[in-house]
């Protein structure tokens, strides 16, 4: 907006160097942001032969598309791997972002609008399972996988990446809960609605942004994850993504761009994902997590 | 948490509080509303509640590497002495001290910087945000082999640069280096997580009121006054709350230590958790590896503690205003 005083202002502090320092640091970041991924794509189009060359082609000479074919060929053997592990990050993604969705829309609806005992107390205990890292609960959940009979299947990765999702998942939607007046579903209950139909038909449309958000973050959550897979999954045939590149690379710690190409599918879809539904994570934080 | 602090939090919530009545049964009558919570709860006392006793219990034993819990010896607080007295302790803790407050910081200051200067509208503003936000959505597994690439000392795209403009001679080693490999290892880091900052202060910046910013100005306040005595002390809640995430992220870090270094060389890169996942995995000293993570479990409770009270703090404003 440019007002009389603003530009009345301006004129006063001379040229605007602020924004241009601004602009300038923009730019800066920017290169750095992305400089790892162009380098990431442009090794990927290389053969094993050109990226291992010093200096290094800044532009392969001959870009080739053969990394990508190799991998995503059902009839080769790294194909039907990759495209295996593919899948199965998928399938496990899907799954955890469903039923993250499904225990977390109530629990957070429940911690923003009901008063009962203990409220507080759970819903910072929640909160603070954010705090404990990974790598301390790999031995118990591991004896705890073993007595569920669920090493070795994806049930033991949904079920592990459900409670380290939860927590965010309730607090992004309780901040949206938070902001829907509860006037909305006083005037559907006079009107003769039951409590749980004022939650249905009421609550749940004016949250679809906050379940949107929090569906992205548990999708991305669990396509990424890789310790927790790492340790419950020894078949090959069960493993995920990330896993499965690890393992690629242990076989051919040479072939850069046979890695770079496959770090690039592995990320493509959560990439996509965010990039289109950003607005409502970013309007998540903002109405919800954010502003008290 | 103080009676007083709870019962402003609750001022919002509706519903009429009998104040009479006990706990027993004020939890009789709402004893529907825990059915909303209880899936979220049961899975999380399961996958969180046993470990975390198992955890306790196994750093007071010696337990065998085959982990056959019949045959462990109680000893005490033997694990917790052999953790605070071993050689690498100090030298671990000082790198994960390195790791988490340069990582913090510099994530902070960049993400802040990004935050500031996308808050005005520009063409473009939109797709620039998106393109700063992927490092932090692509998974650390990935973004570890291709830093990994760039560091590469033969025939890394960092090294190679460098040489071209001069700046070197010869190949360079990042990583393979034990002077350089931690603050190699926390460009990554940051690459990873400053979008993380930035965009809880993008929208902590549009809490900050217009009106106070344009008033300054027409007191003649200049940008940089704005910055430091308006938008600064509006930013104080979500800064801490940003600030408290990154730390605890930090100090969790594993998996770009763990793949691209592997703790390596000569441990100059073995930060807590990777040092833990060490302990208890590669050596199978499963009972120090547990001292370790209690010790770990008490500064959480203590970050998680402010963490808490930076939270509280917004819903005891809100519930006022």
């Amino acid at each position: 907006m440019t007002t009389i005083t603003e530009s009345a202002v301006r004129r006063r502090n001379g040229p605007d160097w602020w924004r241009w320092t601004g602009r300038l640091f923009l730019v800066l970041l920017l290169g750095f942001t992305v400089m790892p991924m162009v380098w990431m794509i442009i090794t990927s189009l290389k053969t094993g032969f050109a990226a291992m060359q010093y200096p290094p082609q800044w532009w392969p000479a001959e870009p080739t598309l053969q990394n990508y074919t190799r991998l995503l060929d059902p009839s080769g053997r790294i194909g039907q791997d990759f495209l295996h592990y593919f899948w199965n990050s998928l399938w496990v993604s899907t799954i955890t972002t469903i039923l993250a969705v499904v225990v977390a829309v109530p629990a957070a609806y429940a911690f923003s609008r009901f008063r009962f005992p203990g409220r507080n107390f759970l819903f910072f205990a929640v909160l603070l399972r954010n705090m404990f890292p990974a790598v301390v609960f790999l031995v118990p959940l591991f004896i705890l996988m073993k007595a569920l009979g669920l090493v070795n299947t994806h049930g033991s990765l949904i079920l592990t990446y459900l409670t380290f999702g939860l927590p965010l998942a309730i607090w992004l939607l309780k901040g949206f809960y938070d902001n829907i007046p509860i006037q909305l579903e006083q005037a559907a209950r006079i009107d003769g609605a039951t409590r749980f139909q004022a939650f249905i038909y009421i609550v749940m449309p004016l949250s679809t942004p906050g379940i949107i958000a929090t569906s992205i973050y548990s999708f991305i959550g669990a396509w990424n994850e890789y310790i927790y897979a790492y340790t419950f999954l020894t078949k090959q045939s069960q493993m995920t993504l990330p896993v499965g590149i690890q393992r690629f690379f242990s076989e051919n710690a040479t072939d850069w761009p046979g890695l770079m190409a496959a770090t690039f599918i592995m990320s493509v879809p959560v990439v996509v994902l965010f990039l289109v539904l950003q607005k409502y994570f970013v309007r998540a934080l903002t109405e919800g997590a954010v502003k008290h | 948490m103080s009676s007083v602090q709870g019962q402003a939090i609750f001022r919002d919530v509706p519903g009429p509080a009998p104040k009479q009545a006990s706990l027993g049964q004020r939890m009789y009558t709402s004893r529907f509303d825990y059915l909303y919570i209880a899936p979220a709860l049961l899975v999380m006392l399961i996958v969180i509640a046993y470990p975390v006793y198992y955890t306790i219990e196994l750093s007071f034993y010696k337990t065998p590497a085959s982990l056959s819990l019949a045959d462990k010896t109680f000893t005490g607080i033997d694990n917790y002495r052999t953790v605070l007295t071993s050689a690498i302790f100090w030298k671990v803790t000082w790198q994960t001290i390195i790791w988490t407050v340069l990582s913090t910081l510099f994530s902070f200051l960049l993400g802040l910087g990004a935050a500031l200067a996308l808050h005005r509208a520009f063409i473009g503003r939109a797709l620039l945000r998106g393109l700063l936000l992927i490092p932090w959505v692509v998974s650390a597994v990935a973004a570890s082999y291709v830093w990994k690439w760039l560091y590469h000392s033969d025939f890394g795209a960092i090294g190679a640069l460098l040489n071209q403009i001069g700046l070197t001679k010869g190949p360079v080693n990042f990583i393979d280096n034990s002077t350089t490999s931690l603050y190699a290892l926390i460009v990554v880091n940051v690459w990873k997580e400053f979008s993380f900052a930035m965009i809880m202060l993008m929208a902590g910046l549009q809490t900050v009121p217009e009106s106070l910013l344009r008033a300054a100005q027409v007191d003649g306040a200049s940008a940089w006054q704005r910055f430091w005595h308006v938008t600064l002390p509006q930013l104080q809640g979500v800064s801490t709350v940003t600030i408290l995430l990154l730390v605890v992220q930090n100090f969790n870090s594993f998996i770009i230590p763990f793949i691209m270094t592997g703790g390596g060389p000569v441990g100059s890169t073995q930060i807590w958790i990777t040092h833990i996942y060490e302990l208890a995995f590669l050596r199978q000293n499963w009972g120090v590896g547990a001292a370790y993570a209690v010790l770990l479990f008490l500064i959480m409770m203590v970050l998680g503690y402010f963490y808490v009270r930076a939270l509280t703090r917004g819903d005891d404003k809100r519930a006022g205003a």
